[in-house]
């Protein structure tokens, strides 16, 4: 079972404005900038992020309308996957996480009373695992093109036709307890800071931008965090 | 001319109105008219907000600035108005749900627009705040989910208050990443709110001060 460790994220303001739901040509306030770099340097001497992903890739044993059944006997349900990688051969299942720190500094900062730093850093740690998310793409995608395959985009839980209730699953199929990913009983992500998604792979695989999944989201006209171009 | 301290910290220029209230509070200047000014301010930062003039780490600043102004004022105000509060309310993000960042903006934000807001976390199971609203007599509940698990529990949450006898004695709003007037209908929430201000504006409503 595969594990990245070794990820060094580097995050650009824009990505964290965003996260903080600044949209291209809003005003940021100076204060806002600075503290903003304040605290990513803050992030970075005190090496709040721990990047990790585990992921396992499985030969697709067979496709039916509702679910995707795995080499070994295993499967995942959810119409999405089939009807989105009729194409692939394997699919990876992974999960990414920056670690438990990050967020365990934004409730300190928040029981503090230093709301701002608390809110602009949990911003960062938002950030921070959109930065992942490629860097995890890019080395799978390495590691299948010796072969002759490329990865599609990623989905993940919670997409129509892929449901939240898969998350159990995807943490087993990824061996997430590998990196300390773990579920609560009503199946949110701890650390929280951390996702969990699945690609096709195959010879040609489709691929798509989040601007895309963006516009399909039925959050699209309300999300702050949505991503328009 | 003295600078005026509502347009000075609706503009969140922090060090200035930290100068204008030390000057007014010098000057012997009523202290509650200061505070009244200073909430002026707030009025039109979340009017700004919600002409996404302004985001939320503004709103977050500029609640960092009101409390730090309350905390120069309140030692100048009559015991019996210094402690005086805007009404209570009940707020957590409801069983189930972990996601706390949301909750303590809101919390916050009630705070310092003169709330006195008990804040029972994160996973909080529907008997708990059965049992704080008991407690506290607060008129006001808030319950915070981000994802769609926390609607069922919302929901639960708010028939927990029903069956303790409390439903009439509330209003209950719900925040949240994913919240809709759909979802709203479903709990059987009173109201909702997008964002941390209309938190805020839908309290002062309730308790006539909208």
């Amino acid at each position: 079972m595969p594990v990245i460790r070794d990820i060094l994220l580097s995050l650009k303001s824009r990505e964290v404005l965003r996260r903080q739901g600044f949209r291209g040509g809003s005003r940021v306030r100076p204060e806002i900038k600075s503290l903003i770099t304040e605290i990513l340097a803050t992030v970075k001497k005190t090496h709040l992020l721990e990047p990790a992903v585990a992921y396992e890739i499985y030969l697709i044993a067979g496709m039916s309308p509702d679910r995707i059944s795995l080499e070994g006997g295993k499967a995942i349900e959810g119409p999405l996957l089939a009807a989105i990688f009729p194409e692939a051969k394997e699919l990876a299942v992974i999960i990414a996480t920056i670690g438990p720190g990050l967020e365990k500094q934004v409730t300190d900062y928040t029981s503090r009373g230093q709301h701002l730093r608390g809110t602009l850093l949990d911003g960062i740690g938002s950030a921070a695992v959109d930065s992942l998310i490629p860097q995890a793409l890019k080395s799978i995608a390495d590691g299948v093109s010796s072969r002759g395959y490329e990865i599609s985009s990623p989905v993940v839980p919670g997409m129509p036709g892929f449901p939240l209730t898969e998350q159990w699953n995807l943490l087993e199929l990824a061996k997430a307890k590998e990196i300390g990913v773990s579920l609560t009983a009503s199946g949110v992500m701890v650390p929280q800071k951390s996702t969990s998604m699945v690609i096709g792979i195959g010879p040609k695989m489709t691929r798509w931008t989040q601007a895309e999944v963006c516009r399909r989201c039925s959050l699209k006209e309300t999300c702050p965090y949505r991503v328009t171009e | 001319m003295a600078a005026d301290l509502a347009s000075t910290l609706a503009d969140l220029k922090e060090a200035e109105v930290l100068k204008i209230v030390k000057d007014r509070l010098g000057a012997g200047e009523e202290p509650l008219k200061i505070l009244d000014d200073a909430r002026r301010g707030m009025e039109v930062v979340g009017k700004r907000f919600a002409d996404s003039e302004y985001f939320i780490p503004d709103l977050v600043y500029s609640g960092e600035i009101l409390k730090v102004v309350t905390d120069l004022v309140k030692p100048k105000l009559t015991k019996e108005v210094g402690t005086k509060k805007l009404g209570k309310v009940v707020f957590g993000t409801v069983a189930g749900d972990i996601h706390d960042i949301g909750k303590d903006i809101v919390v916050f934000m009630l705070d310092v627009n003169g709330f006195e807001v008990y804040d029972l976390g994160v996973d909080v199971p529907a008997q708990k705040f059965v049992d704080k609203i008991k407690e506290s007599g607060a008129p006001i509940v808030g319950l915070s989910g981000f994802l769609t698990l926390a609607f069922d529990s919302m929901k639960e949450t708010v028939e927990a208050m029903k069956a303790a006898g409390l439903r009439d004695k509330v209003k209950v709003m719900i925040g949240g990443g994913q919240i809709t007037d759909e979802v709203r209908k479903y709990t059987g929430a009173d109201a909702f709110g997008k964002d941390a201000m209309a938190g805020v504006a839908l309290a002062k409503k309730w308790i006539g001060a909208g």
